[in-house]
């Protein structure tokens, strides 16, 4: 029967499917551990320079620093954290609406984008939205040198006035098992109030003007390193359990399949053994 | 307890716990400044330049390329962008990167802003081979 032979085939593509996500998932945890041990390296010091800033803020005439006056908010940026490829669930998608809903908050007019990763760069500028700059194709190799190309040009664009607020949404890793969409502002510079403030009484060496100067750029490149290590170890937690699923899913399809196949040929025989027997049958009414 | 200080090495991929030290020198960017215990607390910026840790009697250097040194309380904070003891530099890689910036240099049409750029990867470069240097010594 045709059937049969057209079950067969599937069944074959679906456990070829099945082994490429299995491969995948595979790829996908290695990396994981990789970026998840990154990130946690990356935590104190990040941690650190954070806390360091937030005692000296309080203690600073704002105009010290650019970077750290406040302006009338008319023009927003936007930096979203997407990835280059698919293949990891609902990862992508859940970031783009989430930014597209803060974007709409200001008015889309009000807004321009920073793309980083393939994903979200496409979606937007399919949809006209201003996306002024887009990073891609540089996941893999992700490294500290990154985060300062993008800080750099981020607040060269924030200086020079273009945007009066930035605001970075990206997916924070929670745990494999989930992510957690943060919208943060990167810029202007502010400090939480609740958080408890240490005035330490300090030494500053060479004043403490150069110190800040010098620590506002750093912070917010420690930042965005922070932002990058987190969606790529949420990006490939969510590869990592979208390829999990699927793999189940195969082994579900294929259980489903073999059923099937052995139902058609157990169809198969029982109709073979009908037409030898009524062919037996026949012959021997006919020689009768 | 009194004569030693707890000392702590962090940077955006490492963080070294050096326990217990003596003694620390680091560069700040006024020039070498050195640690003793019961320093005074101060917030220091740091520059290029060579890292010394005294811990018991043995002597210990790293590359670091600047950051800050947080002082407070008998414990001090490097918060550096790298750190690199000495037996670990990469000469070879180093080396490499001197040239690079060399031969970028030598190409005249080129923004004030690169050349800096080229000019503090140079620093970096024969910050780091004198220092790997001491580790053969």
């Amino acid at each position: 029967m045709a059937n049969l032979k057209h079950i067969r085939t599937r069944i074959a593509s679906i456990k070829n499917i099945q082994q490429v996500t299995k491969a995948m998932k595979m790829v996908a945890a290695a990396k994981l551990r990789r970026s998840q041990a990154n990130m946690e390296q990356a935590r104190p010091y990040a941690r650190r320079i954070n806390g360091v800033l937030k005692n000296l803020l309080p203690n600073i005439d704002r105009s010290l620093h650019p970077l750290l006056a406040i302006r009338d908010f008319k023009k927003t940026g936007f930096v979203i954290f997407t990835s280059d490829k698919g293949q990891c669930g609902s990862f992508n998608t859940n970031v783009i609406k989430f930014a597209e809903k803060a974007i709409h908050e200001v008015g889309k007019e009000n807004a321009e984008l920073i793309c980083i990763g393939k994903k979200g760069r496409d979606y937007f500028t399919k949809r006209g939205y201003d996306v002024v700059e887009s990073h891609t194709e540089f996941w893999n190799e992700l490294n500290f040198g990154h985060a300062a190309e993008f800080t750099a040009s981020i607040t060269e664009r924030y200086l020079k006035g273009e945007y009066d607020q930035i605001v970075v949404i990206f997916n924070e890793f929670k745990n494999v098992a989930s992510q957690r969409l943060v919208k943060l502002n990167y810029l202007p510079l502010v400090v939480e109030e609740d958080e408890e403030i240490d005035t330490a009484d300090y030494l500053f060496e060479p004043s403490k003007e150069a110190v800040v100067q010098s620590l506002v750029p750093r912070h917010l490149t420690v930042q965005m390193w922070r932002f990058l290590l987190e969606s790529w170890a949420a990006n490939m937690a969510a590869q990592m359990t979208a390829m999990d699923n699927a793999t189940t899913n195969a082994g579900e399809l294929i259980g489903r399949l073999e059923l099937e196949y052995n139902k058609a040929r157990q169809a198969a025989i029982t109709n073979e053994i009908l037409e030898i027997v009524s062919g037996a049958e026949a012959l021997m009414e006919s020689s009768k | 307890m009194a004569n030693t200080f707890h000392l702590e090495i962090i940077t955006p991929t490492r963080v070294f716990d050096e326990g217990q030290v003596s003694y620390l020198r680091a560069p700040s960017t006024n020039g070498l400044f050195g640690v003793l215990p019961g320093h005074v607390d101060a917030m220091i910026a740091l520059d290029v330049g060579e890292i010394k840790i005294e811990r018991s009697g043995v002597v210990k250097y790293m590359a670091t390329s600047g950051g800050y040194a947080e002082i407070k309380a008998n414990h001090v904070q490097l918060l550096v962008e790298t750190a690199e003891p000495a037996e670990a530099i990469d000469v070879q890689r180093a080396q490499t990167a001197y040239e690079r910036a060399k031969q970028h240099l030598a190409e005249k049409t080129r923004e004030l802003e690169a050349e800096q750029q080229d000019l503090d990867a140079m620093e970096r470069a024969l910050n780091r081979m004198r220092i790997a240097e001491r580790s053969k010594s």
